[in-house]
């Protein structure tokens, strides 16, 4: 009779082990981190390659608006901050240092975008095969990011709601110690809210 | 007072019920609707005679059949304010062009009333269909036709512009179309079988205890690990487990047949077909390819 309790117990002991290791989501939460560190490095994979055609694209202005000197520079300067901030995803969990990034690469955007549209007053530059391919790689990277940004948004999405849900709360607080992840925002909403000016002169 | 409260009650459900009515009706006017893959041409902008949907459909065939390469043309009346990455984005990973692991897929897509034209790439043709030739085909290519008004001439040509880019990027030797299973995770099947063996091992392995209650441990493992594939395989699968345990421990003993095991636990056996992955390759469909956002647009 003491065999067959122990026997029960054993089954009780097994079921209850087989069941919290599916129901704490230990394993879906380690694996959702490293989905979220993969769609991450993505992001910095594109970022990069954009960083990467500036040189170019700048050398390819300049020969023929060589005195769009602002313009130029500040495109120089904002590619210099952007890839000075290097986010690994051990300095990811931080907030202040992934908005840091974000605003980084957002001034590079619009420091680029400023860039594009002085070429709009050079006929010849517009013309110029190589001005018109690098712009074009330029604007699939543009979009290669869109999709890299919307890819990691999702994955630390589900990240954080497994972080939050219970019981999986519990894992992530008390047996491996982590926190939600910072997402990306609009970074300046004020600025997006706001009607764009049109003036006529 | 009955009466009234009945009329409220109705009233009240009306109200429910036309709420409910709105929300669907948001919810599917929500977004720009992915249409089916009904071929390699789709064309719902009505552009395409037949007999030019049909060459080219059968190029593409052919080019598929020699290349692995998927490519496929989709023409839109109006993307519905649909920004056009977005949608040519979210249409190519919907349809999955491109054979899995190697991602050579590409798609056009020609959206008329707001006069643009997109070539998406997917991974494994990023390096031969670059940004920059993708703007190319449209500006050199497709633009001059479709303003001139022929747009047939402007989609073959373009289709052909990128099977001539892509045409040596893969070979069917080096990337065979791995179309049978689609779905990263384990099948249904491997479930129910890695079930029955864990049950079984762990049904065998204990060395003491009683028979019906290692034969009850093994099943409910079993249970537990092919209940991912379906509930009633599941059961199906310790009830599997349950029965060769039994056998086994029995002949182990030298027979001597106790319990109660009823010829109905053997309607529990491996049976009701799984219909998962292995569906109907009638018509064409996407082999698995994943998309970055690659490619070009343009307008016209």
């Amino acid at each position: 009779m003491t065999r067959c309790r122990r026997m029960n117990m054993a089954v009780g002991v097994v079921i209850a082990c087989l069941g919290f290791m599916s129901g704490c989501g230990y394993n879906d939460l380690q694996g959702l981190d490293e989905d979220t560190k993969a769609a991450w490095s993505e992001v910095v994979n594109q970022y990069q390659r954009r960083a990467d055609l500036i040189p170019n694209l700048i050398a390819t202005v300049k020969g023929y608006a060589a005195h769009e000197r602002d313009t130029l520079e500040s495109v120089v300067n904002a590619r210099a901050n952007a890839t000075g901030i290097q986010v690994t995803p051990e300095t990811l969990k931080d907030p202040s240092v992934f908005e840091q990034f974000q605003k980084a690469q957002a001034g590079l955007t619009s420091a680029l975008g400023r860039l594009i549209a002085i070429a709009e007053n050079y006929p010849n530059l517009k013309a110029d095969q190589n001005f018109r391919d690098l712009q074009s790689q330029l604007e699939g990277t543009e979009n290669r990011i869109a999709v890299a940004r919307k890819r990691y948004i999702d994955r630390v999405a589900e990240y954080n709601k497994m972080v939050r849900y219970f019981p999986t709360n519990l894992t992530a607080k008390f047996l491996l110690h982590i926190e939600e992840k910072p997402n990306f925002t609009v970074v300046d909403e004020k600025a997006v809210a706001k009607p764009p000016e049109v003036k006529f002169n | 007072m009955g009466s009234i409260n009945m009329s409220r009650v109705r009233r009240e459900l009306a109200r429910l019920m036309v709420l409910i009515a709105c929300l669907c009706a948001g919810a599917t006017s929500w977004a720009l609707e992915v249409p089916t893959l009904s071929g390699r041409i789709v064309d719902l902008a009505r552009v395409l005679p037949a007999e030019v949907a049909s060459d080219l459909m059968h190029e593409l065939e052919a080019h598929e059949a020699k290349t692995g390469n998927q490519v496929a043309v989709l023409t839109l009346p109006s993307l519905e304010g649909e920004p056009l990455e977005e949608f040519s984005h979210r249409v190519a990973t919907t349809w999955k062009l491109g054979q899995k692991g190697t991602d050579n897929g590409a798609l056009l897509l020609v959206a008329m009333k707001e006069r643009r034209i997109r070539i998406e790439v997917g991974y494994g043709l990023e390096g031969t269909l670059t940004d920059a030739r993708s703007a190319q085909i449209i500006r050199n290519h497709i633009v001059p036709h479709f303003r001139a008004g022929d747009l047939q001439g402007g989609i073959a040509t373009g289709v052909r512009a990128i099977l001539g880019t892509i045409e040596g990027t893969y070979s069917v030797t080096e990337s065979p179309p791995a179309r049978v299973s689609t779905a990263d995770e384990p099948s249904a099947f491997e479930y129910v079988i890695v079930g029955v063996i864990v049950g079984l091992m762990a049904g065998l392995l204990l060395s003491n205890g009683h028979q019906r209650a290692r034969a009850l441990l093994g099943s409910v493992l079993t249970f537990l690990v092919a209940q991912f594939a379906s509930i009633l395989l599941g059961l199906a699968a310790a009830g599997v487990t349950a029965l060769l345990l039994w056998l086994i421990l029995q002949a182990n003993r030298g027979g001597g047949r106790r319990g109660g095991w009823r010829p109905s636990d053997l309607a529990w056996g491996p049976g009701g077909g799984f219909g998962g992955p292995f569906g109907s390759d009638a018509g064409f469909s996407g082999g698995g390819g994943g998309f970055g956002g690659g490619g070009a647009s343009g307008s016209w």
